[in-house]
């Protein structure tokens, strides 16, 4: 979800260690090393580290998202707005998609199942719209808790 | 006395009016009792109601977008409350609203995922804004159980490691079933010596 806002936004990176200087994610997350370790323990990263995160860790994790998604609430919108046409819309999703493909084969490692469904075309574009989707009603302090729920769902 | 909270979204407004409960010793700007709210959509008509009406629209609207974070849609609002929401026909999103008179057919309102959006964070500005002092008790978030999850593994990739490993061990087992028992050996009868005394296979000292 985070690579999807980077994707999102082109400043993407620098807005997240700006936003995590704020007060209430200042003690996790003091500096881009730091945020650079957290979400190293993604086990789909091509450099990953052992281990879990510590509970204070992902919640300072989780409400930067929520935040950051907030702040790209209006990208969301359009993104998912049945008003647009459709030429626009899908222009609009390629690109996502293009940039988010980028920064997942720089990022993270090719071998694992989880990112090559998300390089394959089309089930790289439904993953991505559901995470768009879960974005959007994850923006904002309010979806902090529901955010937290899903990402402790049973494996399917 | 009478304060007007007013949330906006691109697509809806929200707008609750009430009272501070100054029984209850309340900050003069803050709102304890709920008079009356209306949500206005663009181009739809627009929703009015009581405190009830409002507290049923956020428990099921909220749990529903929910469940829409994990990809596992499903209807929320049983047939007796008044606000209902689940899955609509082309992707949309279909809110169903009772009115409480006996004659009135339901309004259905059918909602793209950005008009959604809007709807819950106008909900959760509400439920969040500090002078909203009135609890609006909305269910508690939990994680899903892989049964509720839309999208699982197939059941034959589910089933294929604890099928396997009972397959390679009756397998096993059938191996060695096979393998031939090692023969038996019979005991001898020979009767063991006491101590110091000859035995019958040893001729004596002296002879």
């Amino acid at each position: 979800m985070l690579l999807t806002l980077e994707a999102l936004d082109l400043n993407g990176g620098e807005a997240m260690v700006w936003m995590s200087a704020q007060p209430a994610l200042a003690e996790r997350l003091p500096n881009r090393v730091e945020l650079w370790k957290l979400r190293c323990h993604n086990p789909l990263r091509r450099a990953c580290r052992r281990g879990t995160l510590a509970p204070a860790d992902s919640d300072a994790l989780i409400r930067l998202l929520c935040q950051m998604a907030d702040r790209l609430y209006p990208m969301l919108r359009t993104l998912l707005s049945a008003s647009e046409p459709e030429e626009r819309k899908a222009q609009h999703w390629a690109l996502l998609q293009e940039r988010l493909s980028e920064l997942v084969r720089e990022r993270m490692n090719p071998r694992r199942s989880g990112v090559q469904r998300l390089l394959e075309p089309e089930a790289g574009l439904r993953q991505l719209r559901s995470l768009v989707q879960a974005l959007a009603f994850a923006a904002g302090p309010g979806g902090v808790e529901r955010l937290r729920a899903s990402l402790l769902d049973a494996a399917p | 006395m009478k304060h007007t909270l007013q949330f906006d979204q691109l697509s809806c407004r929200l707008r609750v009016e009430g009272l501070p409960d100054v029984s209850a010793g309340q900050a003069a700007d803050a709102v304890g009792i709920i008079t009356g709210w209306t949500l206005a959509w663009v181009g739809r008509p627009e929703l009015e109601g009581r405190r009830e009406h409002l507290l049923a629209l956020m428990q099921v609207v909220l749990p529903y977008a929910r469940h829409l974070i994990s990809a596992a849609p499903r209807p929320f609002g049983a047939a007796d409350q008044p606000v209902a929401i689940g899955p609509g026909a082309a992707g949309l999103h279909r809110l169903e609203l009772r009115s409480s008179q006996p004659d009135t057919p339901p309004l259905q309102v059918d909602l793209d995922a950005a008009e959604l959006a809007d709807l819950v964070r106008v909900l959760d500005q509400l439920r969040l804004d500090p002078r909203l002092v009135l609890p609006l008790p909305v269910p508690v978030d939990r994680p899903l159980r892989a049964r509720e999850l839309s999208e699982r593994e197939p059941l034959q990739r589910r089933l294929a490691a604890p099928v396997g490993g009972a397959a390679a061990l009756a397998v096993a087992a059938a191996l060695a079933l096979l393998l031939p028992p090692p023969p038996l050996t019979q005991p001898t009868n020979r009767p063991v010596p006491a101590a110091g005394a000859p035995s019958a296979g040893t001729p004596a000292a002296g002879g």
